[in-house]
């Protein structure tokens, strides 16, 4: 068993065997093949089914918000989750003295799509070590270099290590490069209007409104989302392209200082819809504008949720 | 039985593009769909298994246009597309027998669906025989089979450089017919292939009894245990072969009234105006979705409502399994355990 | 074939004849409809049994089921009483003789009025949902179904007396010989010389008997939880009490999924339903 499961089992079992809370929330060992599942730990019998590798894929931030806010839970959380999680209490979605965060560096979630174009669907066996990946298909070994099969979110990461836990597994890892991260967005932003247009109109028109994206994002919580409320009716309801189009641009506006980039969003799409270049602009645009980066501690408003009285400008007030 | 050269299937294809509108699997992006054929276009078999998206857009489209509207006289101004005669090639079975399946809800007696069996009556569907089923494929413990005939006019199996093909209709047979005649070794070929690979299927879960299971324990916290994790998302619905529940939307920009796919796992979906809902969690929901398929169809058909083409173990965002759900269930009842 | 077999999800064109208030708040409008064409109106009424719905249909505002208020001697027209409860209602409210609106049905099941041949029947309601018992009453009253139907006993509660519906007719149901009415409302009221209080106490106070009798009970869902009980508790069977459900609806054709419990498809496979039946759908509703 790699160590850092070792570890986190340890202080899994800990948690629930000197009942410092209620849940565990983290992930199992797959049903469906190579496909880990977020699980829900209530005691350490359970735990035994943990299983933590570069194939967890989920932002275990999205579960918070089911749980009352007098819940105690424990969550593994990576350094995107740990940024949700921080952007969650700053929007009072928990109690912070409920929460225990038990965090883990992140060398980045590996996207089984890139792993599967490669070698087909049959992949039924997986490891993997810092550099190198193996897999097992119809009897015979692949191997990949990492760096080759991360999640495209997970290449651009800046944060790999978790902010704020109660606790530390593992060795912190350098920090992302920044620039590297802005690559995708300039590179983006540099082609003319048209092109980003086709671009953006092809994405969006893959859409089978499914809203796997929204429901894979932990802050995506509302009990009434936009494109469900019917009267008035926000969007058109079907799969036209106003209606897709209009899908991806308000749900991307809606995370304004609000994503922490983890990519959870394009990993659920069944359609393989590009989506997160939107939201990296966002992001891209509160770094510059406000100098504000989300979830780097559990107080910060975000830009667009904050005000003051000596706002230079008028608008607000 | 008759023989195709691989080969040659794009000359007899242009053929029938005189007469139909053909479609097929071809590349879109990344992945294949069921898309109109010309004579350039590159038909794609490279995945083992069926398309991503379902076939079954091709009869119950994701978003159709029922009729127009004229709202000032509040009258509807009818607007039912037409459908030329169409051509469904390299359909796979499982996918094939939920049309079947299907019809049982649409093409019914007294009040058909006029848009669903335009579709079908003017469909003539060949199919393609799976002789690679993947990992995640369970149609042979489902009733169906790799090579399973439902619903098809003809089916396909590929034997090396050729196109086995099993005429199963006469529609079926008027496309065919033209071509040079299986040999009695190659018929034996095939069979031998065919049964080979349905018998390296084995059953995942236990159908005897499973509709008893399933109603036995419709109460028990068996349901919130295998729908924690769920996301409440739709995409095993909308993937699903079998899945059918549509909504009714007027768009007033177009004047159109338009039918979506909806699923029973979105939380509006059963939502009611006076804001009860009898399915509030994703636990209520998502047994929903299990019984339907494994309990109701049966009530209603005596058939289970899933034909085992595995999309949505395949592209559920969590990893839920619906054969590992299943097992689950089976063994909660019998052994009387509480998971969880 | 296709070409030619009817759309079910292509409303009737129908039009406004009457519309007028109900109660004294406004919150029930009642609509009586004619058809723009004959063939329309024949066929609507060869397949019309009472405790069927339709779906009224507003271009550019959707679709809703209501239940039909009207029995099929009363004239080539369809009644509908609606309460205003939604943005769609709201928008029927606004509606005026003259005007035009779609009609999909009947649809649904209706009340098994041949398995009800030679019983006393004992009809039940509260509220705005007595509009399909109230269709009930007006069919089994006409001279030539009346023998089909024994003893008939009408119990109908409403909050208070500005709530009744269809008062004018149903204060002559007094005068009648072989109809025995009871009407409540919550809490006593000047000049109100009927019952007083809710309809399950009612139906005890009444104690209709179960002997060859079957009972019907249409209301609101707190009305019918305590109704049933209180009617097993006078000795009626499940099977012999049967209630309508409302439920989310779409197509009513049994095809768009909604409205799905168990084995049944409310739209289609009810909306009435005996209480054995009911007992027999898993806890969903």
């Amino acid at each position: 068993m790699p160590e850092i499961k070792v570890e986190l089992k340890k202080e899994i079992d800990r948690l629930l065997n000197e009942d410092v809370v209620d849940v565990v929330i983290a992930f199992k060992k797959a049903d469906a093949p190579l496909r880990p599942q977020p699980a829900f730990f209530r005691n350490v019998d359970e735990a035994a089914e943990l299983e933590y590798n570069g194939l967890c894929q989920n932002n275990l931030a999205n579960y918070l918000t089911r749980y009352p806010q007098d819940t105690r839970i424990g969550i593994v959380v990576r350094g995107c989750e740990s940024r949700s999680v921080n952007a969650l209490l700053v929007e009072k979605q928990h109690h912070s003295e409920n929460l225990y965060l038990i965090g883990v560096p992140c060398r980045g979630i590996i996207d089984i799509k890139k792993i599967i174009k490669q070698t087909g669907e049959e992949v039924t066996a997986f490891a993997e070590d810092e550099d190198e990946v193996t897999v097992r298909v119809k009897g015979r070994e692949v191997k990949f270099n990492r760096k080759d099969i991360l999640h495209d979110s997970c290449l651009r990461c800046v944060h790999p290590n978790p902010i704020n836990t109660d606790i530390l597994l593992g060795e912190p890892l350098p920090e992302g490069d920044p620039t590297v991260a802005r690559q995708a967005v300039e590179s983006f932003a540099s082609l003319g209007q048209e092109e980003r247009y086709a671009w953006f109109r092809q994405e969006a028109e893959r859409c089978i409104r499914c809203y796997a994206c929204r429901e894979a994002c932990p802050m995506c919580y509302c009990t009434e989302c936009f494109v469900d409320h019917a009267t008035p009716r926000w969007t058109e309801s079907d799969i036209s392209p106003a209606g897709t189009q209009a899908w991806h641009i308000i749900r991307a506006f809606h995370q304004a200082g609000r994503c922490t980039s983890c990519g959870a969003c394009e990993r659920a799409c069944p359609m393989d819809i590009k989506m997160t270049y939107l939201t990296e602009k966002l992001n891209e645009d509160m770094l510059e504008g406000y100098q504000f980066e989300v979830g780097m501690d559990d107080t910060t408003q975000p830009p667009f949720a904050s005000f003051d009285l000596d706002d230079k400008n008028r608008f607000v007030l | 039985m008759y023989i195709l050269n691989k080969k040659e299937y794009k000359q007899i294809i242009a053929k029938w593009l005189d007469k139909f509108d053909v479609f097929a699997p071809q590349k879109a992006g990344e992945f294949s769909q069921f898309l109109p054929v010309d004579a350039d276009s590159e038909l794609d078999f490279t995945e083992p298994h069926n398309t991503r998206y379902p076939p079954k857009a091709l009869f119950l489209p994701q978003s159709e246009t029922m009729m127009r509207y004229n709202r000032r006289l509040n009258r509807s101004e009818g607007g039912q597309e037409e459908i030329k005669p169409r051509l469904i090639w390299g359909i796979r079975p499982c996918d094939a027998k939920a049309s079947s399946l299907l019809d049982t809800v649409f093409y019914t007696e007294d009040d058909g669906d006029p848009y669903w069996i335009a579709k079908r009556d003017a469909s003539v569907l060949v199919g393609m025989g799976c002789t690679e089923p993947c990992q995640t494929c369970f149609c042979t413990t489902v009733g169906g089979g790799p090579f399973n005939t439902d619903g098809l006019d003809a089916l396909v199996t590929e034997l090396g450089d050729e196109y086995y093909i099993e005429t199963l209709t006469d529609k079926g047979e008027r496309l065919f017919a033209e071509l040079p005649i299986a040999s009695e070794e190659q018929q034996e070929q095939v069979q031998t292939l065919q049964s080979k690979v349905k018998g390296a299927m084995e059953p995942v879960f236990e159908t005897d009894n499973l509709k008893e299971h399933l109603d036995d324990i419709f109460g028990s916290d068996y349901w919130d245990t295998i729908a924690e994790s769920c996301l409440g998302c739709g995409v095993c619905t909308f993937l699903c072969p079998t899945c059918f529940c549509f909504d009714i939307v007027d768009e007033v920009q177009r004047s159109e009234r338009v039918r979506n796919w909806d699923t029973c796992m979105f939380r509006i979906y059963s939502q009611e105006a006076s804001g009860h809902n009898p399915r509030p969690t994703r636990k209520e929901r998502t047994r929903q979705r299990i019984m339907h398929k494994y309990s109701y169809w049966l009530d209603h058909i005596g058939e289970i409502g899933c034909t085992g083409c595995g999309r949505c173990v395949r592209y559920c965002p969590v990893g839920l399994d619906i054969r590992a759900m299943l097992n689950t269930a089976n063994a909660y009842e019998s052994e009387g355990i509480h998971v969880g | 074939m296709s070409g030619n077999i009817p759309n079910p999800y292509e409303p009737i064109p129908m039009r406004i004849l009457r519309a007028y208030y109900e109660s004294n708040d406004r919150s029930l409008k009642t609509f009586e409809l004619s058809f723009d064409n004959h063939k329309d109106c024949d066929e609507f009424f060869s397949k019309y049994n009472p405790g069927q719905f339709c779906q009224l249909s507003i271009f550019g505002k959707g679709e809703a089921p209501f239940g039909i208020a009207s029995a099929a001697w009363e004239g080539n027209f369809v009644r509908f009483t609606v309460q205003k409860v939604g943005t769609f209602t709201e928008y029927i409210h606004t509606l005026q003789a003259g005007d035009a609106l779609g009609m999909r049905g009947p649809l649904g099941n209706g009340f098994p009025l041949t398995e009800w041949k030679r019983k006393n029947l004992v009809i039940i309601g509260g509220g705005c949902a007595f509009s399909t018992l109230y269709a009930l009453t007006k069919h089994i009253q006409h001279p030539q179904n009346r023998p089909e139907i024994e003893e008939l006993i009408v119990i109908y509660g409403a909050r208070n007396s500005g709530l009744c519906m269809y008062k004018h007719d149903i204060e002559s149901w007094y005068q009648e010989e072989d109809i025995q009415l009871h009407q409540a409302i919550d809490v006593p009221e000047d000049g109100w010389f009927h019952h007083v209080g809710y309809v399950p106490d009612v139906v005890k106070e009444v104690a209709p008997s179960p002997d060859n009798a079957v009972a019907v009970v249409c209301g609101p869902p707190i009305m019918t939880k305590y109704t049933l009980p209180t009617l097993v508790e006078l000795g009626f069977a499940p099977e012999t009490i049967f209630t309508s459900l409302e439920k989310r609806m779409k197509c009513g054709l049994g095809k768009c999924g909604r409205c799905n419990i168990g084995s049944k498809y409310i739209c289609k496979d009810g909306p009435v339903f005996s209480m054995a039946e009911l007992q027999e759908l898993p806890d969903d509703i």
